[in-house]
């Protein structure tokens, strides 16, 4: 925490509690594709729920800032009152270390759309492990698991890694973003 | 009121202990027990008001039943297909609706839970005390506060831009197109909001070091005890009781 400057960190909450509201907006939607679909439909949008984790991390560009940021977004949604309850803090939290070891991985120096995406779908990857336990998947017909897991990693890195880098990037087009990592690595760019 | 004094960390840490315990029961008496508990003393110890509770608690039983007829429908063969309960003119084995019902329960128990949590905590004291008993980086919970200011903000800047763009004419596109219309300047407005607020804190004198004094002392007294020591009594309780009838279920392998 030494290194972060107090905007960075403002920002991320900022950006977290955004995000939580957006997060809870997407509930009822999960339920309404769950009715029709069953389980699966969680897993067709799961990765909006890792996104703000993508675009922290790829604004700000500190080590933590994945794992930080999907955490106090699941903090502030349980506060603001969901279905799932404290549980839901502790999901946050996995989905969160699912990105930040991608970004890990790379010792943080890579933000390109493949590191994203990695993300994204490391933060599925994460997060379906924990459901596996704690949702009771097991369960579930074994096929069925199989194909939940491979829509919801594909949610995370379309939703949560693509969309997140879009959404990012046309935050820095407007300029807000000229004090921090993203905005100034898009500065260099212009100027060269 | 008992609840609303409890020192916010250990009230957090309590509840996180019970649902991670709670989380290992498989059997559908335990969870109800401890529901109709929780409900009961979140009423008799707590202020808040109470009109309010019903409105969060209504989408929890929803979001319970939705759990437990996809659980039925999506369930892996059971092991003794002869057992069967009739629900609705349908047969269903028992041991597939056992799991439901306790899975749906235990959705009940996390809700009230952190209804419980959420009705008689405030969010300030909540992140004073995880500075001072659970030493959170200052520089994070002063920064988390300031961000959880700007929510009812939001709303207000929603408005505005909404407005702004009624003025130029814009609105008739599809409600994806429009979302979109919305994200960028609503996000680039709080992110400017937040630059400012950060540095309003630094020059006021907010270093975000440790060593810093609190108008308000939070600690942890003899009876903040009483609240971990009685929801996990009350548990217990129900745990010998769901056994001594039989009813009790272990993690075994269910998942």
């Amino acid at each position: 925490m030494k290194n972060w400057k107090l905007k960075e960190i403002v920002v991320m909450s900022v950006l977290s509690v955004v995000f939580a509201v957006v997060y809870l907006a997407f509930l009822p939607v999960g339920k309404v594709l769950v009715g029709f679909f069953g389980p699966i439909g969680y897993d067709f949008i799961f990765g909006i729920w890792f996104i703000v984790s993508i675009i922290a991390a790829y604004i700000i560009r500190k080590p933590g800032a994945a794992f930080l940021s999907e955490t106090i977004a699941a903090t502030v949604e349980v506060l603001l009152g969901n279905a799932v309850g404290p549980m839901l803090i502790i999901s946050g939290m996995i989905q969160g270390l699912g990105a930040e070891s991608a970004f890990a991985i790379t010792r943080y120096r890579s933000y390109t759309l493949p590191t994203l995406i990695f993300a994204g779908m490391m933060a599925g990857v994460f997060s379906f492990a924990w459901g596996y336990f704690q949702s009771g998947f097991a369960a579930l017909a074994g096929g069925y698991v199989l194909l939940m897991f491979i829509t919801r990693v594909l949610s995370g890195a379309l939703l949560a890694g693509v969309a997140g880098k879009l959404l990012s990037d046309a935050l820095a087009k407007t300029g807000v973003l000229s004090g921090f990592a993203l905005g100034k690595e898009k500065r260099k760019k212009h100027v060269a | 009121m008992y609840l609303n004094n409890v020192n916010p960390s250990v009230k957090a840490l309590t509840i996180l202990a019970l649902v991670l315990i709670l989380a290992l029961l498989f059997d559908p008496v335990t969870p109800v027990l401890f529901t109709m508990f929780t409900v009961l003393i979140t009423f008799l110890f707590g202020r808040f008001r109470k009109k309010y509770y019903l409105f969060y608690f209504l989408p929890f039983t929803i979001f319970a039943f939705g759990m437990f007829w996809t659980t039925i429908a999506f369930a892996d063969p059971p092991q003794n297909p002869a057992e069967t309960i009739v629900l609705l003119g349908w047969e269903v084995p028992e041991e597939n609706v056992l799991v439901a019902l306790s899975l749906s329960f235990r959705v009940m128990a996390f809700a009230t839970l952190s209804l419980l949590f959420m009705f008689t905590t405030n969010m300030v004291e909540f992140l004073l005390s995880l500075m001072q008993q659970l030493r959170l980086p200052p520089k994070l919970a002063y920064g988390i506060m300031a961000g959880y200011r700007f929510l009812p903000m939001l709303k207000t800047e929603f408005d505005q831009i909404r407005a702004a763009h009624r003025v130029r004419g814009v609105g008739t596109e599809s409600k994806w197109k429009r979302s979109r219309r919305f994200a960028v300047p609503l996000l680039a407005g709080a992110i400017r909001k937040a630059e400012r607020t950060a540095l309003a804190m630094e020059s006021k004198g907010f270093t975000g070091s440790r060593e810093r004094t609190f108008y308000r002392n939070l600690k942890v007294r003899g009876k903040d005890w009483l609240f971990p020591a009685g929801m996990g009594a009350v548990l217990l309780f129900f745990i010998i009781f769901s056994v001594r009838f039989g009813y009790f279920s272990w993690y075994q392998g269910q998942l």
